[in-house]
């Protein structure tokens, strides 16, 4: 495809490069000097466990957040001493699907994918309803376009946010836990979906998720957090072979010893 | 077998798919002809171009054509694959809008289902708030206690300013009037006649309704979007004993208390302007004042309160579990909340001055 043709020539470069990044909420140390790079057109899985700080992650990552500490490269700017207007503009380049989803509740589905098209597409206005058709078929939902998201079911309103986040085809998408709440086989065709986004349309994706069969299957590499700190960044397989025991942990499924201790 | 085929271009984008709709917009198809688009020269694809391909096939079935692809390979074939669903089914359609006779019928029906949820409602408040306590099935006392103080202290200072000022309000129409007879002594009988019978019951209804009404209709109708109130079915308890009651006993409570306190800021309003501008001595005025009270009045005044509060509370709770949809529900039905309180506290005083002006 063209895009992927371009993204392949400079492969290897990195989309996003965090360094030193230091969340906090009031007092609350939530991320501790957080330092990774996402290499352009692959599938970066952060992970962990609930309340590691993932989310906050990438309400940083997106600029939804302003960092305490350190420096956020998007696209080779750095978004942490950006202005409202230029946060704006950066955003504009990304996609975010959230953790619920984040529908407009009182427009249809179909507006609710039109909506950034409408606001920065620039494009006719035959041309944006194809277009919404398009990205909600290519989610599966291609027969709930007048449907409101009150109407949806949760794996279904996910799939909606997805296709409003790829409505302007940004080359990076974040998407904090896609699989949770769907069933087996809507969770693996959300997998491909995600393989096809990135395969057919040369975009990089940052994906929060859990789920280890997907995880295996779409993770180029992983970012893994323990409370607030990286533990581990690099592929799946190596996870599974890290010599950090909470690393393969986390792989082999296997419980805490005192499960009380840690904050849940 | 009548075919048309047409060539799609090597990069399909943005440009040269609106291109390809141009062309065979100007070139026509024939009903029942198949146009075949034939892929085998293209070599990628994006959304943009995809997307015009989805309007492409819209228009060629609304000529009652046919659509299909040949000749796709590689990542075009799959890119095509993946559009297949919009690519073979017609657009959908944007739904009708009723009709005028449907619409009535609907609202009718509707008017009829509310009338069902709120008699269903109000028998559960009804043994939640006065019967249920009684069986020692429970009533939840600590939020009791924070409704009457969310309701009644924290209201306190905005109802005793409206009321002042109303006080005076009425205190310089009725003198001007009064004036002209050299009777402005009656100015303060009238304060004290229409704060007692009326205006403290209603301006503290209005204020707390605005401010209690709207509320507890945008916290029910929050919670139900939220499922809160699901999870409360789900421990098998009642929405009724668990958030309703409490508040209708608060509000029964705490809006009778902030009318008398209405009624007498009102008449310190009146009594301010009284003193100070008609330059009355206060023994004087207060003589006046107190002569002109009675109990029946004072009763009068009192007893709408309590009505007030229990139309307040109810109907701020039976809108906020009408709720449907997400945030823009919540907002409709708090509107829809204030709205109904007012108009029903006005109907209701309406009715209770016809009663004794009639009856008594
Ligand atoms: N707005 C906030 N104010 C204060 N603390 C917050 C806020 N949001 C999150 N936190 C805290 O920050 C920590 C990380 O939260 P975060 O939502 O990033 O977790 P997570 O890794 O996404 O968890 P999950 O997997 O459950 O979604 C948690 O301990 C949480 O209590
Ligand atoms: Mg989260």
């Amino acid at each position: 495809m063209a895009k992927k043709s371009k993204e392949k020539k400079n492969a290897n470069g990195s989309v996003i490069r965090v360094r030193n990044l230091v969340a906090k909420y009031g007092d609350v140390t939530v991320l501790d000097n957080v330092t990774f790079d996402v290499p352009r057109n692959e599938i970066y899985v952060i992970l962990g466990a609930s309340g590691c700080g993932k989310t906050t992650l990438l309400k940083h990552l997106t600029g939804l957040i302003p960092a305490t500490n350190g420096a956020i490269e998007i696209s080779g700017q750095n978004i942490t001493g950006m202005d409202e207007e230029q946060l704006a503009g950066m955003q504009r380049n990304i996609g975010i699907a959230f953790q619920n989803s984040g529908l407009f509740n009182s427009m249809t589905v179909g507006d609710n994918v039109a909506l950034p098209l409408r606001e920065y597409g620039n494009m006719e206005p035959q041309l944006v309803n194809a277009v919404v058709r398009l990205k909600l078929s290519l989610v599966g939902l291609a027969n709930a376009e007048y449907k409101l998201p009150a109407e949806l079911s949760g794996g279904m309103r996910k799939r909606a946010g997805l296709a409003r986040a790829i409505a302007l085809d940004p080359p990076i998408v974040f998407f904090d836990e896609p699989s949770a709440g769907l069933d087996p086989i809507m969770a693996s065709g959300l997998d491909e979906l995600i393989l096809n986004l990135k395969h057919l349309l040369g975009i990089t994706l940052i994906i929060v998720t859990h789920e280890l069969d997907s995880i295996r299957k779409i993770a180029d590499r992983i970012l893994m957090l323990d409370q607030g700190r990286v533990i581990f960044t690099g592929t799946v397989r190596e996870a599974e072979q890290s010599d950090q025991d909470r690393v393969r942990q986390f792989f082999e499924r296997r419980p805490d010893e005192h499960i009380t201790q840690r904050n849940i | 077998m009548n075919e048309k085929r047409i060539q799609c271009p090597k990069h399909l984008d943005q440009e040269s798919g609106r291109g390809l709709v141009e062309q065979v917009r100007a070139e026509g198809v024939a009903p029942r002809q198949t146009l075949v688009l034939d892929f085998s020269e293209t070599e990628d694809m994006d959304t943009r171009g995809g997307a015009w391909l989805i309007e492409l096939a819209n228009y060629v079935k609304a000529q009652n054509a046919k659509f299909d692809l040949a000749g796709q390979q590689g990542d075009v074939a799959e890119f095509l694959g993946l559009l297949r669903p919009s690519l073979v089914s017609m657009a959908e359609a944007p739904p009708q809008r009723a009709g005028v006779f449907e619409q009535a019928g609907e609202a009718a029906l509707n008017t009829i289902s509310e009338f069902k949820e709120f008699y269903h409602f109000l028998v559960d408040t009804i043994y939640w708030t006065a019967l249920a306590p009684f069986e020692g099935r429970g009533f939840r006392w600590g939020s009791f206690i924070d409704e009457l103080n969310e309701m009644g202290v924290r209201a306190l200072k905005i109802t005793l300013l409206m009321n002042f000022l109303l006080g005076m309000i009425v205190a310089m129409l009725s003198a001007a009037q009064l004036e002209l007879f050299g009777a402005s002594i009656y100015v303060a009988d009238l304060v004290m006649v229409a704060f007692a019978r009326e205006l403290a019951a209603v301006m503290t209804a209005v204020v707390v309704s605005a401010r209690t009404g709207a509320a507890i209709a945008a916290e029910l109708a929050t919670m139900k979007v939220q499922e809160e109130l699901d999870a409360l079915r789900g421990m098998g308890l009642h929405a009724a004993q668990f958030l309703v009651a409490p508040k209708v006993l608060a509000l029964v409570i705490a809006l009778p208390l902030l009318t008398g306190l209405g009624m007498l800021a009102g008449i310190g309003g009146g009594a301010v302007w009284g003193l100070v501008v008609l330059e009355f001595r206060p023994d004087i005025w207060f003589n006046q004042t107190l002569n002109a009270a009675m109990f029946s009045d004072i009763f009068q005044g009192f007893f709408k309160a309590f009505v007030f509060a229990i139309v307040i509370v109810l109907i701020g709770c039976h809108n906020g579990l009408r709720v449907t949809g997400g945030a823009r529900g919540v907002g409709l039905m708090t509107t829809r909340a204030v709205v109904m309180d007012i108009f029903f506290i006005v109907l209701i005083d309406m009715i209770f001055a016809a009663f004794f002006y009639y009856i008594l």
